[in-house]
């Protein structure tokens, strides 16, 4: 450092904090950016669902002793992040909240296909990818829901929301949203793309109210701003665990026909894990002894039908789904996309 | 002299290199349009791109005539006229830049969802006005700083001429500002074309919106690429069009004669000013500031005040690291090209340029542009062992960096710019080179200017958070992410902890820029 006589003392000492703070952020960066634990078994879980999947991980350490990193984010950006790491990305396992999704992480490539006995058993053939680079970890059902203090007859299909009494008094979560794209591309799967359109553009006609939060759109048809809506069962189960008087019901669509509206989180082993025994052991032990924990962890189903759900679900009672969907939701989604888009769904 | 030649020609390299790494992401992401997918622009043509072009410009001349109306009138106020609490008003009045758009805009869809309804709430005009509270700061500070300069000789030249106070206003003082006024402004536009977490509160489709639409919802990174390209386009051109406006007019034409005084106001205006200025802070710091304050102890209550990464002192000192972290780098690497490039003319002017390019680019682009850049970093092997850039503090600061560079350049730039060229000449002259140069005569000339430039700095990196979202390092969870964890799931009450601490260090930050302005730093040449 350069003195000079006209320097001050004052002014010195200045520039001593200065680098005083720039070396101390600099080493806490380097604490931080270190792998503390080297000698432990680690697996590494870019996840999209976030919701309560803290204390499912705690206990999976608990059981074997291997910990785990996770990051969490949507779907879409956690596969954008994979591709982009390529073969270098830490991450072992990807968990999604949607199947289109995971779907499309696997035909990217970026999941590896997973040879392992009790998975095959344990989670249905509908319920993994056919190469079996993901498996079904839960199930939840995207539903009507209806005010029980407004609607004494409910729509029974999704077809049904675009009928003109419902003008003005519907709510849908806008069209970014995978789980409204898996819908529409579940319609187009049984109903064709112009069919599916159709119905898409019924529903803009009634003039919906859309807000990008299931917990809202729930708590909008409780309050009055809308009186059917489009939900997951788990947002339901949730909002009946704080209020069990919340005037909000579902109505079980297409039971005559093709079924619920069936989507999954689902989780696959990455193309590139750098730790994939580890990420087996942890997505077999969420497909077994973790089973009840992932699931109740959100009120959601189980994917394996032997495991019973949470009390409040059976409250919701019996109902038939279209399980043969789940896998054709991937392939699906751009035209999905497109019929949202091309029907001005917002 | 040969070794001051070949100082020069490290100068060169090291100003092209620097420049050149902080401008990659944006590169990486604009060259996409040599390869331009004209389906993909058909098909938007068809569909969302009318709507995406006129959200925007509908929310975008709305903020920016909020912001300047708001701004200019509260920045007259304070310097033009004296009335009780003058100077403790003039300071707070910055104090909304300490709230995250993205925090305001949930405070204010969830309290005015009673008045307005579930669905009146959600509108591009409740939109606008949020970001307009949230963003007149910038012109706030420009403004003052220029009527401030203006010294009392004009106006009171104007005053003995016959003008009245509202015509002195409007045909002196008010055009004196203008380039200042309009450099406000331009920070504003860049904001709001970069916004991507207040917009979808209030379900406004705006291009950059649009950008992750067709991004993350299609998964074509080409074609989105293209979209945050046509934005950058238009975010640069409007910058242009600024600079060849405001032309050769420079705003801080120094008085020489006395500071402007403040008049009197009269006992019934002095009552309408009060009036004024406690409505906006009541709007835009109180009624946020109460309503996360309230919510934080139903979450204390709720036993809901800690993640399971951690409590708030975790997540805080996570912040601190990075945006510190960050601020660091962009002030060092804004120094490095602003003196390098200082005394280099036309290309000095261009390498400044092309850094600042990140600013004029949503955040999650601005990410995936980073990764894209970093990745290939890793596969080329560039450092030995292990170490991978992406998903490290690394690479996170390198984005940041990216994407904030501007915000501390231009307040570097503006500071070397008072260091009067005799000073450096002669230091020349007396043998010393170029870097001692820099350390001994410019830097410290500039010191004020550096620390407004890093005070701004770590405001914006504090309530950062797309690309912190994209790139953070496991273990690293700011105060930021936590508040997308619970506002993700709409638990507002949970975002309360974590977003009253970004507005609280915020605020500390907003304190040290105030003073900093108060030594005569200033934001922009």
């Amino acid at each position: 450092m350069p003195r000079h006589t006209s320097d001050t003392h004052s002014r010195q000492n200045r520039r001593l904090g200065w680098l005083v703070i720039l070396a101390a952020l600099a080493g806490i960066t380097t604490a931080c950016g270190s792998d503390a634990d080297i000698d432990q078994r680690t697996v590494t879980v870019y996840t999209g669902r976030h919701y309560g999947i803290e204390p499912v991980f705690d206990a999976f350490t608990e059981a074997t002793g291997i910990a785990v990193r996770f990051t969490a984010g949507s779907d879409p950006e956690l596969r954008e992040r994979l591709t982009a790491e390529g073969d270098n990305t830490p991450a072992d396992l990807v968990i999604a909240a949607d199947a289109a999704n995971i779907e499309l992480a696997a035909g990217a490539g970026l999941l590896a296909a997973v040879d392992s006995e009790s998975l095959m058993k344990l989670i249905p053939d509908e319920l993994r990818s056919e190469k079996n680079e993901w498996f079904s970890l839960s199930r939840r059902l995207r539903v009507i829901m209806y005010s029980t203090e407004r609607v004494t007859d409910p729509p029974t299909s999704y077809a049904d929301l675009g009928e003109s009494r419902w003008s003005g008094r519907l709510c849908l979560r806008p069209s970014t949203h995978p789980y409204t794209q898996s819908l529409v591309a579940n319609l187009i799967l049984n109903r064709g793309a112009d069919e599916a359109r159709t119905i898409v553009e019924s529903w803009v006609e009634n003039k919906p109210l859309y807000i990008n939060s299931d917990t809202d759109i729930l708590k909008a048809v409780a309050a009055g701003d809308c009186d059917v809506a489009l939900a997951n069962t788990y947002y339901l189960a949730r909002l009946l665990g704080e209020d069990p008087g919340t005037p909000v019901a579902i109505s079980w669509p297409e039971q005559d026909g093709s079924g619920a509206h069936l989507n999954v989180s689902a989780a696959g082993i990455t193309q590139a894990a750098q730790h994939p025994t580890e990420a087996l052991e942890l997505l077999e032990w969420l497909a077994t002894d973790g089973q009840k924990a992932f699931s109740e962890a959100n009120f959601e189903y189980p994917a394996d039908p032997n495991v019973a759900p949470a009390d409040v679900l059976v409250g919701f009672g019996d109902f038939t789904a279209d399980v043969a969907a789940v896998r054709q939701l991937g392939g699906l989604n751009t035209d999905a996309v497109d019929v949202l888009s091309r029907a001005g769904y917002e | 002299m040969v070794t001051n030649r070949s100082s020069s020609a490290a100068g060169w390299l090291t100003m092209c290199v620097v420049a050149g790494l902080v401008a990659a992401p944006v590169v990486v992401i604009v060259s996409s349009i040599i390869d331009p997918t004209p389906s993909m622009w058909s098909d938007l043509w068809q569909t969302r791109l009318p709507g995406m072009i006129s959200d925007t410009v509908t929310l975008l001349v709305t903020v920016v005539v909020g912001t300047l109306v708001l701004g200019t009138g509260l920045a007259w106020l304070v310097t033009a006229y004296e009335f009780p609490a003058r100077r403790i008003i003039g300071w707070l009045l910055v104090a909304p830049l300490a709230v995250p758009g993205y925090v305001a805009g949930f405070v204010w869809l969830d309290t005015l969802s009673g008045p307005f309804g579930q669905r009146g709430v959600r509108s591009i005009w409740i939109c606008a006005a949020t970001l307009t509270l949230t963003l007149y700061p910038y012109v706030y500070l420009f403004a003052r700083a220029a009527f401030r300069s203006q010294g009392a000789d004009s106006r009171d030249a104007a005053r003995t001429l016959g003008l009245g106070p509202v015509r002195t206003f409007l045909r002196v003082s008010l055009p004196m500002a203008r380039p200042a006024l309009a450099a406000g402004a331009a920070l504003v536009t860049m904001e709001v074309l970069t916004d991507v977490g207040t917009v979808r509160l209030f379900n406004v489709s705006t291009v950059a919106d649009g950008v992750l639409r067709v991004w993350f919802s299609t998964g074509n990174r080409d074609a989105a690429a293209e979209l945050a390209t046509a934005l950058v386009v238009t975010a640069v051109g409007l910058i242009a069009i600024e600079r060849g406006l405001r032309g050769s007019a420079r705003y801080n034409i120094r008085a020489t004669g006395r500071p402007m005084s403040a008049s009197r106001l009269g006992p019934r205006s002095r009552v309408g000013a009060l009036a004024a200025v406690t409505a906006v802070l009541a709007v835009a710091v109180a009624v946020p500031i109460v309503r996360l304050v309230v919510w934080s102890f139903e979450s204390r209550r709720a036993g809901t005040t800690a993640t399971v990464a951690g409590g708030l002192w975790h997540h805080a000192s996570s912040t601190l690291v990075v945006a510190g972290f960050a601020t660091v780098t962009c002030v060092a690497i804004g120094v490095v090209i602003a003196v390098l490039a200082r005394h280099r003319g036309g290309i000095g002017r261009i390498a400044t340029r092309v850094a600042s390019l990140g600013y004029a680019m949503p955040g999650p682009v601005v990410a995936v542009g980073a990764v894209i850049t970093l990745a290939a970093f890793d596969r080329a092997g560039f450092v030995p062992g292990r170490f991978v850039f992406v998903g490290s503090v690394v690479g996170l600061v390198f984005a940041l960096t990216v994407r904030f560079l501007a915000v501390g350049l231009q307040g570097i730039e503006s500071g070397l710019e008072r260091v009067p060229p005799a000073a450096v000449a002669s230091a020349r002259t007396l043998g010393a080179r170029p870097a001692r140069v820099a350390w001994s005569v410019e830097l410290p000339a500039a010191r004020s200017a550096i620390v407004a430039a890093t005070a701004l700095l770590m405001i914006d990196l504090m309530k950062e958070l797309p690309i912190t979202l994209l790139l953070r390092p496991f273990g690293v969870d700011t105060l930021a992410v936590w508040v997308w964890q619970a506002t993700s799931e709409s638990m507002w009450t949970q975002a309360a902890v974590p977003s009253l601490a970004i507005v609280v260090v915020g605020m500390c930050a907003v304190g040290t820029l105030l003073a900093a302005l108060e030594r005569g730093a200033e934001l922009i040449s």
